[in-house]
């Protein structure tokens, strides 16, 4: 077959809605571009861990430091299960590593934001994991197969840290008043960086992942979704929105895309946010003075004591 | 280090399903780390870890797929036994009265 | 219960809850991504035991596990000095991870015998758990300590500077002879360091690794605890602040400013709201 015919025949496999694996024949865009994206969400997952970590040391119980440890570690695991379908791609993971802490490929937005205190956990915890489900969730339908097949797993788990999230969320709107004041003070920094974190409005006809069916649905459409589901339950606990304020219209909460100031979200496509140099910083030391264990493990079995 | 495939097992009724892999050096530590990856919420009594290279399949799976009928092969074949069993004890009817 | 019943489970939580915390700084940056998962569930595994433990303290009365765990000041904490040293890297953290766990097999496995059935039942239950500890610390000392050179020439200070320290686990905790008397703990610490230092001596010899010689993990006869807890030092030394061996003095709350620091980042959310619900 020649590429045309293999071309062909590929594109109509994906318009019939079938499923593509790792060993089919795929054309270099495609696996060019589902590559970069799973990588991107691999690279999200073990960058996310990061902003938690910062403050699982503080938890103010024995109960939510065990389970903001294994909140943490389910995300360390989600890149796991990610990278591992990115390097059946064909990329190593070390490459993949480097290409992370030297800033050639990216990490979602909200990762690249400081943390401050407990109200910092329940915002991730809730509403950027609730963001994140809804992007994932969408993606539960997509043409790669092994990609699918982890995001089932994380999605399951991510629902799990979705009612963490709101736990910890009830459970200081029902508290002192410091602690809702902590609450609202978090939101108000998270919520234009969740606003970003669903990316302008998709031009469809340039979007060659849509096109493959690897995405399946817009950005705008996803943070409708996200805002409509979000927006009540944030007002309902007395909580305000600061800009890009959402209004009512129509049964659904809007924001107007003139409200929305961009100018954060691209610093940070140049690796430029608040906490990039630093987070990735403290990556880069921990591979630079960790490569005698990457050597270890490279023997290939230990020798008889 | 190689890529191991991971397997684990609800009981001895079910069967081992596959649930992910492992980047490890070696079996033994495949197994200790596929236990916190895939089964430390106790989704599994029983795990393996299997080397990727000793896995083997087909390069061309439409050799998977069935060519011809073989129809004969599944019970949805033999669907009519009802009417089967009702003109058999027609017959038997017929030959006692004969 | 008794005060030396509470003294005991104490000194035990709080290794437990130390280097619990100690190895939860690893969560989302150990050096193999597999390894991270795993090592966070050790993590959870021995800050699970901390709160455990707690609970037993004063009979078990009330919400205590944080009130012990967060609500202390720092002299207060009982833990080992081993288990508040910072993780430095993964050599380190790996010797003290390999070190801490056969020792805390060592005196759990005594205690299986204590005659408290609440302690006992729950020490059955932790000594299950850190089966798999043993077998992961077991799998990468091995690993490490023969892989290539780069590894070894990590492994051998850090093994050295963990197990000059390690000793400090069998200081022996306030009140320890009563609870001895009163049956909670049936083997004196003394006894508990000596079999640990066999087991030590024997698995880094085996490893090839410096021990004995090198690393010396000793508390020497003259400190000894008194009933009452104070220090009785030797008549040479000084009578007051006297000079402890390597690593010891956590038992009766004499703390290296490695605990300070962490003491400060770990409680001051607890303790700055006091009675708030999270």
């Amino acid at each position: 077959m020649t590429y045309e015919e293999k071309l062909a025949s590929f594109t109509s496999r994906i318009d019939a809605g079938e499923k593509v694996e790792a060993e089919d024949w795929m054309p270099d865009d495609f696996r060019k571009g589902v590559l970069k994206f799973i990588e991107m969400h691999a690279n999200s997952e073990i960058m996310g861990a990061l902003p938690e970590r910062e403050c699982l040391p503080a938890a103010p119980s024995l109960k939510r430091k065990m389970s903001l440890c294994a909140k943490i570690q389910d995300e360390v695991g989600h890149s796991q299960l990610l990278y591992r379908v990115a390097e059946d791609l064909g990329k190593s993971r070390d490459a993949m590593y480097q290409d992370l802490i030297t800033g050639k490929s990216k990490f979602h937005n909200v990762f690249h934001y400081p943390v401050h205190h407990w109200g910092d956990v329940a915002i991730i915890g809730w509403l950027i994991d609730g963001a994140a489900l809804v992007t994932q969730a969408a993606l539960l339908e997509s043409s790669y197969a092994p990609y699918t097949r982890v995001l089932k797993r994380i999605c399951s788990e991510e629902q799990l840290h979705l009612r963490h999230g709101e736990d910890i969320t009830l459970e200081m709107s029902s508290g002192t008043e410091k602690q809702r004041a902590m609450f609202q003070e978090a939101l108000d920094r998270w919520w234009l960086p969740i606003i970003h974190f669903f990316g302008p409005r998709t031009v469809v006809e340039k979007d060659l992942l849509l096109r493959w069916k690897v995405k399946t649905r817009t950005n705008e459409d996803l943070r409708q979704e996200f805002l409509d589901r979000y927006v009540p339950k944030i007002t309902e606990l007395g909580y305000s929105l600061p800009v890009p304020v959402p209004f009512r219209q129509d049964g659904h909460w809007l924001i107007r895309d003139e409200d929305i100031d961009w100018r954060p979200l691209d610093a940070i496509k140049r690796n430029d946010g608040p906490e990039t140099a630093r987070r990735l910083g403290a990556r880069k030391e921990m591979y630079d003075t960790h490569r005698w264990v990457r050597e270890a493990l490279a023997e290939p079995s230990v020798r008889a004591a | 280090m190689e890529v191991y495939e991971v397997f684990r097992r609800g009981g001895h009724r079910e069967p081992f399903e596959h649930c992910g892999n492992v980047i490890a050096p070696d079996a033994d530590l495949a197994l200790l780390l596929a236990k916190e990856c895939f089964l430390r919420r106790q989704e599994g009594q029983h795990l393996w870890v299997v080397a990727r290279s000793d896995i083997h399949f087909f390069s061309d799976e439409s050799l998977l797929e069935l060519a011809a009928d073989k129809s004969y092969r599944f019970a949805s074949a033999y669907r009519d036994v009802v009417g089967k069993r009702e003109r058999a004890h027609e017959r038997v009817r017929e030959l006692q009265a004969s | 219960m008794s005060d030396s019943f509470d003294a005991l489970v104490t000194a035990l939580a709080d290794d437990e809850l130390i280097i619990g915390h100690r190895h939860s700084e690893w969560t989302g940056y150990a050096p193999h991504i597999e390894e991270d998962v795993a090592f966070a569930s050790i993590a959870q595994d021995e800050i699970g035991h901390a709160s455990s433990l707690y609970s037993l303290v004063g009979g078990g009365s009330g919400p205590q596990v944080d009130a012990l765990a967060l609500g202390r000041q720092p002299e207060a904490y009982r833990n080992a000095v081993l288990c508040e040293r910072p993780n430095r890297d993964w050599a380190f953290t790996l010797a003290r991870h390999w070190l801490y766990d056969h020792a805390d097999d060592i005196r759990l496995e005594a205690l299986e015998q204590t005659s408290d059935s609440k302690l006992q039942q729950l020490v059955t239950k932790i000594r299950r758990e850190e089966r798999y500890h043993l077998l992961h610390a077991d799998y990468w000392m091995k690993r490490v300590a023969q892989g290539p050179v780069d590894a070894r020439s990590k492994i051998i200070p850090a093994m050295s500077a963990a197990f000059a320290e390690a000793g400090g686990l069998f200081e022996p905790f306030e009140q320890e002879d009563q609870a001895l008397d009163e049956g909670w703990l049936p083997l004196p610490s003394s006894v508990l360091l000596a079999r640990f230092m066999n087991w030590a001596t024997s698995a880094l010899d085996e490893l090839g690794l410096p021990g004995g010689s090198e690393a010396e993990a000793v508390i020497p006869a003259e400190f000894v605890a008194s009933s009452s807890g104070d220090l009785i030092a030797g008549e040479d030394a000084p009578v007051e602040e006297p000079v402890l061996p390597a690593g010891v003095g956590g038992r009766r709350g004499r703390h290296t400013s490695d605990l300070a620091g962490m003491w400060a980042e770990m409680t001051t959310q607890y303790r700055e709201n006091e009675g708030a619900r999270w």
